[in-house]
């Protein structure tokens, strides 16, 4: 698509990201989640995905999705620079999003992690793959790491050792709150990948068509009472 | 010694129910044993009110509960006190209302066990759990009561050459009852190939007290469950006309040391083999008669070991009937009917209720589909306390 | 008389208690020794207190070992290991493993020291070694 002039002034230059190998991924209850990256034209089941948490204030679950949701919107209409999307797909149903934004070559930015489905850790699957693309995929350094809840923030501080920046604060500090950060270095990722990265690829073809296109949930856990189709 | 019967079996949903009062929780399963019993209406038969519970003073920032609960449930003038006994504080609040009843003290007892443990964090909950340890010894370094779990699995595997896969098959079983028990905290059922065969397996069921995994120890869990005892000879059993009485025939319990290390033998669970002893012995029953057990699975590595203490198996032997699925829900000894504490959930005073409730929903016929042992006759529950030093043992049989 | 004892620094060492009726050690100390039935007064009071046996520095078999992912409120760390080790005087004792690989049945050595930050206090205990 050949795009309008003043267009392009508003597009924030990018740096080319390599593609994220899609892996599948057999949770405890033995269903198959297949984690791959989202594509812009898959925007709209994102969205309507995500919408509905934005009205659930328990576990931060709000700010969460309404600043996920923004960040989508953002990534598709080319408003902020470098930003990747990926989900974890059951037949195609999505049960969680994650997404981050490069800040340059060597540094990663990781904005959300949303998780729809409970009880299967599927959170922390795609969490570490979010820190498997960074890093391992895209050849990063580092990767600046925040959270909206405290529970959940503490856990990854411990889980992966995150090195602590607060005194690096206000000139490196981490752009949703601007809060000082906490950051997971090459050499962390790679001390705790053995027990955090899981995944097979390649993806069986089966499965990899299956998980598309992507459905959004029916039900919703957070959400008791809702269901999709009666709309 | 006086016949007792259960007539009233109350229970809530375990899972996160940290948004609401624990006293309100309990009174909820108090009411469902009371409506299970038919006396709502007629509850002032009560006379003696038992509560269960561990953690309400340093959890729950409250104390008294055991008086504040007669009020939520207008039961005053009705005696009332808390029997705490750790994760066993459930099976000794039953026990302690045997004895009030065998006694000729009184003649209606209702107990009722409680906990909300998710309205704190889980380093909180962990720690308030490991307050149980011994303080100079065990607590000051930062044991917990999974760090213990993890080091008993480990002697018993090397001793007896139980493998990572039968702690596996044992936690398929629990969560394959625990989803057909809507009281259950996890309903989602986990396979031997998602948590043990795949190759993410290592990850998806990730160590926390090596060799135990996440799979192999029971959920964070609030909730509350209640039974109604009465003596079989008192005539106030006309009031309970509604269901038939399930009977408590065998009560025991013992001590053994606070460390795990001072321990002569520490593989060796003394105080539930004492327990269990004393419980056949007041019953005039064998391990042989017992149709199916609720055995306190914190850790599953537990169910092994106590039903081996008990005299299920021999020692070192369960694990062949593990692999033979003969304690599964239609095997030869069904063990935790109910999910356990693996599937079902463990707010820790309710549990010693939750394992006698249920007892007497089996004996009675009334478990769900799928999970229902075919024609119970006697029913066990061991109920263990801090890390096996205060154990309680309870049987019940069919009317 | 002033104890000037109080102002030194705190003995950085784990003791079991030695019952002075017939000598058996006890890690930790009963109120009561379960052979001979005398008394223990912390106090020193009534009955004396009992005399302390260093543990630091002693030998020992580790008996089994767990790796602890989930610590509890107050512990900052990845994981921890711990230990429970039979003492070459018969005694047993749980506590730290500071052996990155450890084995049932491997020897030990019993070392004292910080085990846990607690508020104006640090406490002491075991951090067993490879021999």
């Amino acid at each position: 698509m050949i795009v309008n002039e003043l267009e392009q002034k508003l597009r924030p230059p990018e740096i080319p990201l390599k593609p994220y190998p899609p892996k599948v991924i057999t949770l405890a209850n033995g269903e198959r989640m297949v984690v791959r990256e989202a594509t812009r034209d898959e925007t709209g089941v994102l969205l309507e995905t995500v919408y509905p948490l934005v009205g659930v204030p328990k576990d931060f679950y709000d700010i969460v999705a309404a600043r996920l949701y923004a960040e989508i919107l953002g990534w598709y209409r080319h408003r902020v620079a470098n930003e990747f999307v990926l989900v974890g797909a059951i037949d195609g149903e999505i049960v969680g999003i994650v997404n981050s934004r490069l800040v340059d070559e060597k540094i990663g930015m990781s904005l959300h992690t949303l998780t729809i489905k409970r009880g299967l850790r599927i959170g922390a699957q795609l969490f570490a793959a979010k820190m498997e693309y960074h890093i391992e995929i895209l050849g990063q350094n580092e990767v600046w790491i925040v959270a909206e809840s405290p529970i959940g923030f503490r856990r990854w501080m411990i889980e992966y050792g995150l090195e602590n920046r607060e005194h690096l604060y206000p000139e490196v500090r981490h752009e949703l709150g601007g809060v000082p950060t906490y950051v997971l270095t090459r050499e962390l990722y790679f001390a705790v990948k053995d027990l955090k990265v899981s995944g097979q690829r390649p993806v069986p073809e089966k499965l990899l068509e299956g998980s598309r296109p992507l459905t959004p949930p029916e039900e919703y856990p957070q959400i008791p009472g809702y269901k999709r189709s009666k709309k | 010694m006086r016949k007792i019967a259960i007539t009233g079996i109350g229970h809530t949903v375990f899972g996160n129910l940290s948004d609401f009062d624990l006293v309100d929780i309990m009174a909820y399963a108090s009411l469902d044993a009371m409506e299970d019993a038919g006396i709502l209406d007629k509850r002032d038969i009560i006379e003696q009110v038992i509560v269960s519970n561990m953690g309400a003073g340093i959890l729950n920032h409250q104390t008294g509960i055991a008086s504040s609960l007669v009020s939520r449930l207008g039961l005053e003038p009705a005696m009332a006190e808390l029997v705490e006994n750790g994760p066993a504080s459930g099976g000794s609040a039953i026990k302690i209302g045997f004895m009030a009843i065998a006694s000729g003290f009184v003649d209606v007892v209702m107990v009722t066990g409680g906990e909300v443990m998710r309205g704190v964090t889980g380093w909180e909950a962990t720690d308030f759990v490991a307050t149980l340890l011994h303080p100079e010894a065990e607590y000051n370094y930062g044991l917990t009561l999974p760090a213990f779990g993890g080091m008993y699995t480990r002697m018993y595997m090397e001793k007896y050459g139980l493998t990572e896969k039968d702690l596996a098959l044992i936690a398929v079983k629990d969560h394959e009852n625990g989803s057909k028990n809507p009281y259950a905290h996890v309903k989602v059922p986990c396979t031997l190939e998602g948590i043990f065969e795949s190759p993410d397996a290592d990850v998806v069921n990730n160590p926390i007290a090596e060799p135990l995994r996440l799979y192999g120890m029971c959920p964070v869990s609030d909730g509350a469950a209640s039974i109604i005892m009465c003596a079989a000879d008192s005539p106030k059993m006309k009031y309970f006309t509604q269901k038939a009485p399930v009977y408590i025939v065998g009560v025991g319990s013992a001590t053994d040391t606070h460390c795990i290390h001072q321990r002569e033998n520490p593989l060796e669970l003394k105080a539930v083999r004492k327990s269990a002893e004393m419980a056949f012995k007041m019953a005039g029953l064998n391990p042989g008669d017992i149709s199916f057990a609720e055995l306190h699975d914190a850790f599953v590595i537990l169910e092994v070991a106590i039903s081996e203490e008990i005299g299920f198996f021999n020692r070192g032997k369960a694990k062949e009937a593990i692999r033979r699925g003969e304690t599964r829900i239609n095997g030869r000894l069904p063990l935790n009917t109910s999910g356990g504490l693996k599937a079902k959930g463990h707010p820790l005073g309710a549990t010693g209720v939750s394992q006698v409730h249920e007892l007497v929903k089996q004996l009675r016929g009334e478990a769900e589909e799928g999970r229902q042992v075919k024609n119970p006759k006697h029913g066990l529950a061991v109920n263990f306390g801090g890390f096996g030093n205060n154990v309680v043992t309870i049987i019940c049989s069919k009317g | 008389m002033i104890d000037f004892s109080v102002y030194y620094p705190r003995e950085k060492d784990v003791f079991a208690r030695k019952c002075p009726g017939c000598g058996t050690l006890y890690y930790p100390a009963p109120m009561v020794c379960k052979k001979c039935h005398s008394r223990r007064d912390p106090s020193g009071a009534f009955f004396s207190e009992w005399e302390k046996v260093s543990l630091g520095g002693l030998k020992g078999k580790l008996l089994t070992w767990t790796k602890l992912y989930n610590l509890p409120k107050g512990f900052n760390q990845r994981y921890l290991l711990f230990g429970i080790v039979e003492l070459e005087n018969g005694l047993r004792a749980t506590g730290r493993l500071s052996v990155e690989h450890p084995k049932t049945g491997m020897d030990v050595v019993a070392r004292v020291g910080l085990v846990r930050e607690k508020i104006d206090e640090d406490v002491y205990g075991f951090i067993f070694e490879k021999l």
